[in-house]
């Protein structure tokens, strides 16, 4: 009772603090109807900074970082991105009424990470001056990519299989990104033609490059005085800003779920929880493995029930032409995005209550 | 004045390199695009409204080519790759231009 008394006091206290109130703010606008609008490069302005700001951090820690402390919560984060999105092909893909295609595209863009959502956990972190690992952010692509690919390849092999007659392997057929799925049996060298196609473009992707170009500036470089100076001070106020769209963008996604299968709705609300406890799980061993801080099960917990919102849905788009994007987006931005935001409190709360801050 | 022929295409913003291709490949010398917003069957989209990566905008392409045929052409191939999966209209317009060398090949 009391472990129950003390999430809920967390959760009502967090609601009450800049990250969750604007967000809540930006979806009464919407709801209102209001014509508030922020121009689209404000929007690309903040979204960079958080970025590169999450990068930089992750990766000036990184060079003080002990090498196995790093790679097994990597490790950890790359399988929770794939469970996820094999979580989302034995429900979501196997509904009545959703589109296996459909389905496998939502699940790979719940398993990918929302920068935004991670960059909101990190700000309620500091504000209660929880310590979490620096190199947090660094574990972002791990995720991200493992979940987008495992997505990507087992859409396009169950279509494929879907769509060839012939029982045995036969054939040259090539394929590209964003071609005609139908052909022969694939072949392995194919395979690896399509996993590399998608690791292209979501390395080229702006969020995933912009990250990166942060790391690598806080591995190799010295960006110390200007992340001190100009990221750090900036994150907080900018990323109000941030939730304000991101709550106004998930009202006006909402609409577009009323045509797509009830199941969406479901999966929605229901799967950021359900992702969230598997980041806090993986966490919580990658805690007693390596001592990984209870901010920084958190954090994972954040990022596996995050969905991506910047570079996974055009990925999506390019890779699975066949998936309803009305379908994914409207899911993920509409609810996913916003029930993992509003969930951050309950993993403080979990968290406290099961290691201690 | 010269005549010659305008294909325009208005599409996703995340095909546009691949349609582009198509045009290039379709022997034209150039192109213009644009970001665009609108209604159409697939739904409203908005150029200026902060989305998801920029992945709900479309674009307008404009492509000027010598000659009618070129501009089928063209056409035939972005709709035949792309239409079927991604929301797009095309259409032709006859226009009138100044230097004709512009566009030849």
């Amino acid at each position: 009772m009391d472990l129950l008394l003390d999430i809920l006091s967390t959760m009502v206290a967090q609601f009450q603090k800049p990250t969750l109130a604007f967000l809540i703010g930006g979806m009464m606008l919407a709801a209102m109807g209001s014509k508030f609008e922020v121009p689209e490069p404000v929007y690309k302005f903040i979204v960079i900074l958080l970025l590169l700001k999450v990068g930089i951090g992750a990766g000036i820690s990184v060079r003080e970082a002990d090498f196995v402390e790093l790679v097994i919560p990597a490790i950890g984060a790359a399988i929770v991105g794939v469970v996820i999105v094999l979580i989302g092909m034995r429900t979501l893909a196997r509904w009545r009424g959703v589109s296996p295609m459909d389905g496998m595209a939502t699940a790979g863009l719940f398993g990918a990470v929302s920068a935004s959502t991670l960059a909101a956990g990190m700000a309620m972190l500091d504000g209660e001056g929880i310590a979490y690992e620096g190199f947090i952010g660094a574990l972002y692509p791990f995720m991200d990519i493992a979940a987008l690919v495992t997505a990507i390849v087992l859409a396009r092999l169950s279509a494929k299989r879907k769509t060839a007659t012939a029982p045995t392997p036969s054939g040259d057929g090539t394929m590209t990104l964003g071609g005609t799925v139908a052909g022969p049996v694939p072949d392995p060298s194919e395979h690896w033609d399509l996993v590399r196609g998608i690791l292209v473009d979501t390395l080229r992707s702006p969020a995933i490059s912009a990250l990166l170009l942060g790391l690598a500036l806080g591995i190799f470089a010295r960006p110390d005085p200007v992340y001190e100076s100009f990221y750090e001070p900036l994150f907080r106020g900018l990323l109000s800003i941030l939730m304000l769209i991101m709550g106004m963008e998930a009202w006006s996604r909402l609409s577009e779920l009323r045509k797509v299968a009830h199941a969406y709705i479901l999966y929605g609300l229901a799967a950021p929880l359900v992702h969230g406890a598997l980041g806090f799980l993986v966490g919580l061993g990658v805690h007693h493995i390596t001592g990984f801080s209870a901010g920084g099960v958190v954090l994972l917990a954040v990022m596996a029930a995050s969905s991506s919102d910047i570079s996974g849905p055009p990925t999506l788009r390019g890779a699975l032409p066949k998936a309803n994007p009305s379908a994914y987006v409207g899911t993920s931005t509409g609810l996913g995005t916003p029930v993992a935001i509003l969930s951050i409190p309950l993993f403080m709360a979990l968290a406290d209550a099961l290691i201690g801050f | 004045m010269y005549k010659a022929t305008k294909l325009v295409i208005i599409t996703e913003r995340v095909i546009l390199e691949g349609v582009t291709d198509l045009i290039e490949a379709g022997g034209a010398t150039g192109w213009t695009h644009v970001d665009a917003g609108g209604r159409g069957s697939r739904g409203k989209r908005s150029a200026r409204r902060p989305g998801v990566g920029g992945m709900m905008g479309n674009v307008k392409i404009e492509v000027i080519v010598s000659d009618h045929e070129k501009a089928e052409a063209i056409m035939t191939s972005v709709a035949d790759q792309y239409f079927g999966n991604y929301s797009g209209i095309t259409y032709i317009e006859p226009v009138e231009i100044l230097r004709p060398y512009k566009f030849a090949v």
